[in-house]
């Protein structure tokens, strides 16, 4: 009798369409990436108005106060990268639409005005205009993001996504005095905290012990060094040419700085494990397993797929997605644990279909407690090591991210289709974006362990 | 033109691939809720004038939803049954030699039954019980399941000149796009908002796919560019219960409805409604078009009758 009453509810729900009780819409959109293992009909995906990055340049990393940028101005280190786009894509510099740079801690019109001056100092003409965007720790990649947006939108065909951050210049610090108000409001008040306590949040209320967090600090380091040592880093850093000033003496002596120089290879979990932690007295986030204060740019050339093909550019890559979502601020670093599944899902992907990720180790609580709670492999994530060693100035992060992706995508070749790069963002937030591999890749190389020879489908799991 | 009253509520029927006065239909008593079916094998008489006759029917422990010819023997025929099952039959033997097979994997009703045009050795199922089974004459078992689908997969099609390509469509509101060949499914098309009752390929183009919805609709979809329809086919008053591109004409499609009428559809120009068939008095649930006879056409539905007429006229006329 179960069985008629259900044949009979089957059938009823085809005569009322607007009682229909399963809500599928809500799960599936169109997209144009499609299902994960498809190989036969990837290329239908490739469209002309697809977004798609020709080339994704960054300066080396150094710390701030301390490293080779001490002494370079900001402009100075972001000309460096914007010229570098025009000059191996060989892109006349007057068809650049826009250039936007994401960038945190500089006062707003300063910053703008230095980005400004920057694109002139690169060789750019005054018709190409540029803007600043800010969304903290995420800056450089919302404005890749934008950049995207504003080719699909149809604005310009060509743009610059950017990020720029000196921390020697700029600390981190408040104009000002804090709204009284903000007391009555819990979650404003949280936004005041600093990075540091919220770590120790995370770490505290999701059980992220100090040994996990220091044996991700070593790994990134590690991965950094192996990374710098094999020349992986080459093909996305633009040596930068400046000037430092030697503390003791006030030489001033021309260099150019061409590794990343917070990486120390020989850190260990016994060293690490000696230092204090900072923000709490029982806490566990110390200097070691934080992100480095540091100075860098990066830049992204995008462009649509048609003008790529005309000029004869490689694809380096496509974007897909982008997603920004808003978190607890009193534990910003979870932000990645729900913006990756939303750009991944705004992709009509699945998780598992992700074969590279890029989530920046702002803190190894949050770092730890985002690879788990997504239960990602730890093989795929910051491959080449991440803000631990490498360093994470705030609104160039995004930028160097992207870069770092597609560059190890590329290198991996055809087994390297999807690639996301996430981070979380001060105040309780999260971003993410989604980015497929392009079609200027080398040949199959195995580069992603086969677990099991699995020639059955899906279903037979 | 010939009617035949079947005893049991239609669900089904089809033209025989081989003889172009044959055709089967597909019964279930009490509408497909509760009770037995039937299959009833048909033959058109000579003169218009004369009824349909019966050449051999088969009965079944639960409503038959629907049936297919095979490619490869003119006796053959496959039925998909409420009860999971999947029954092969051959009418050249008597009821009681019947049926030859029964497969019994299903765990929920059987919607739909298509055999492999271009290869035909093979054929596939789809079932309430969200996948879709391959199976061949010769083996005892399926040789794969498709389970993606999140509901009742209601209709599975072979693409007419890939051999190894078909699309089901689902209560999920998807169609999916496969290839036997490839272990999941290689194509995701959301096409409605509601679920997705039928789909159907294109004869003379292999990348053109229709969709018939309980949104009342028929959409017709370039799987090379599927993020908007070719075309959006509005005029059922209910939701759409089958469709089906004509063998003869690139164009030209044919659904029936649980409006209760049948309707021909011209996807390419702006009045797509080319005619309305009005002949049932219950859900229309079963529509077929003749590949060997052009414009030939046949209808079934809950009112218990399986007409038969040429395009153009009209079916119930002496």
């Amino acid at each position: 009798m179960e069985k008629a009453v259900n044949r009979q509810r089957v059938l009823l729900d085809h005569l009322r369409p607007s009682s229909s009780s399963h809500n599928f819409e809500s799960t599936l959109s169109a997209s144009a990436c499609l299902a994960g293992d498809s190989a036969a009909y990837q290329r239908t995906s490739a469209y002309g108005d697809d977004v798609v990055i020709v080339a994704a340049f960054r300066t080396p990393l150094c710390k701030s106060k301390r490293g080779g940028f001490k002494d370079t101005l900001a402009d100075d280190l972001l000309a460096p990268v914007l010229k570098a786009l025009i000059e191996k894509t060989n892109v006349d510099p007057r068809e650049v639409g826009d250039i936007v740079v994401g960038s945190v801690l500089a006062p707003g019109s300063q910053r703008a005005s230095e980005c400004r001056m920057a694109a002139f100092y690169a060789g750019f003409p005054e018709t190409v205009p540029v803007r600043t965007v800010n969304r903290q720790c995420s800056s450089g990649l919302q404005a890749v993001a934008d950049v995207a947006a504003s080719i699909k939108a149809g604005f310009y065909e060509i743009g610059i996504g950017a990020g720029l951050e000196s921390m020697t210049s700029n600390p981190m610090s408040w104009d000002g005095e804090v709204n009284p108000k903000a007391k009555n409001f819990k979650k404003a008040q949280d936004c005041l905290l600093p990075m540091g306590v919220t770590s120790e949040n995370v770490a505290h209320r999701f059980g992220v012990t100090r040994l996990e967090q220091d044996q991700a600090a070593v790994d990134s380091h590690r991965k950094a060094a192996a990374a710098t040592a094999s020349g992986r880093f080459k093909d996305e850093i633009i040596p930068v040419a400046t000037k430092i000033v030697d503390p003791k003496t006030g030489d001033e002596k021309p260099i150019v700085v061409s590794v990343d120089d917070g990486i120390r290879p020989n850190s260990s979990v016994a060293d690490l494990g000696k230092l204090k932690p900072v923000f709490k007295k029982d806490g566990t986030t110390t200097a070691g397993n934080s992100s480095q204060v540091s100075d860098g740019a990066g830049a992204v050339l995008l462009m649509k797929r048609s003008v790529a093909m005309r000029k004869g550019l490689p694809i380096l890559g496509v974007f897909r997605t982008f997603a920004a979502v808003g978190v607890d601020p009193d534990i910003m670093g979870v932000g990645p644990a729900v913006a990756i599944p939303a750009a991944v899902k705004a992709a009509g992907l699945e998780l598992e279909d992700i074969d590279l990720f890029e989530i920046n180790e702002a803190f190894a609580s949050q770092f730890v407690y985002c690879r788990n709670k997504l239960d990602l492999d730890p093989q795929k994530i910051n491959v080449n090591g991440g803000a631990m060693a490498i360093g994470h100035p705030l609104g160039a992060t995004g930028a160097r991210c992207v870069a770092t992706l597609l560059h190890e995508m590329k290198r991996r070749g055809r087994d390297c289709r999807f690639g996301v790069v996430s981070m979380c963002i001060g105040t309780g937030m999260g971003a993410a974006a989604v980015f497929e591999r392009g079609d200027g890749c080398d040949e199959l190389c195995n580069g992603r362990k086969v677990e099991s020879n699995n020639l059955l489908s899906k279903d037979s799991r | 033109m010939p009617v035949f009253k079947t005893p049991f509520n239609g669900y089904s029927v089809k033209f025989s691939p081989f003889h172009e006065s044959r055709l089967a239909v597909a019964t279930a008593q009490n509408f497909g809720i509760l009770g037995n079916g039937r299959l009833h094998v048909l033959s058109l008489p000579p003169a218009p004038a004369s009824p349909l006759t019966e050449l051999i029917s088969f009965d079944t422990a639960d409503g038959v939803y629907d049936l297919a010819w095979s490619e490869s023997h003119d006796s053959l025929l496959i039925a998909g049954v409420a009860d999971g099952s999947v029954k092969l039959y051959d009418t050249a033997l008597p009821p009681a030699q019947n049926p030859l097979r029964s497969l019994q994997e299903h765990t929920r009703e059987v919607h739909s039954v298509d055999y492999n045009p271009t290869r035909r050795d093979s054929f596939i199922t789809a079932s309430w019980d969200d996948t879709i089974k391959l199976w061949t004459l010769d083996r005892p078992a399926s040789i794969r399941t498709f389970k993606e689908h999140a509901y009742c997969v209601y209709s599975a099609a072979w693409n007419p000149r890939h051999t190894d390509v078909f699309a089901s469509a689902s209560g999920d509101c998807t169609v999916r796009i496969w290839d036997v060949r490839e272990p999941g499914s290689t194509m995701i098309i959301p096409g409605h908002d509601f679920e997705i009752l039928c789909c159907d390929w294109n004869k003379y183009d292999d990348c053109i796919i229709a969709t018939a919805s309980v949104d009342k609709s028929i959409r017709v979809w370039d799987v090379r560019s599927f993020r908007a329809p070719i075309s959006v086919l509005n005029g059922h008053g209910y939701a759409v219960r089958k469709v089906k591109f004509s063998p003869h004409h690139r164009n030209l499609m044919v659904s029936c409805s649980y409006d209760m009428s049948v309707c021909m559809w011209d996807f390419m120009v702006e009045d797509a409604l080319v005619g309305r068939y009005d002949h049932h008095t219950e859900f229309a649930v079963g529509v077929d078009m003749s590949v060997l006879v052009d414009g030939l056409m046949a209808s079934t539905g809950w009112d218990e009758l399986v007409y038969v007429w040429q395009h153009g006229t009209d079916p119930r006329a002496p």
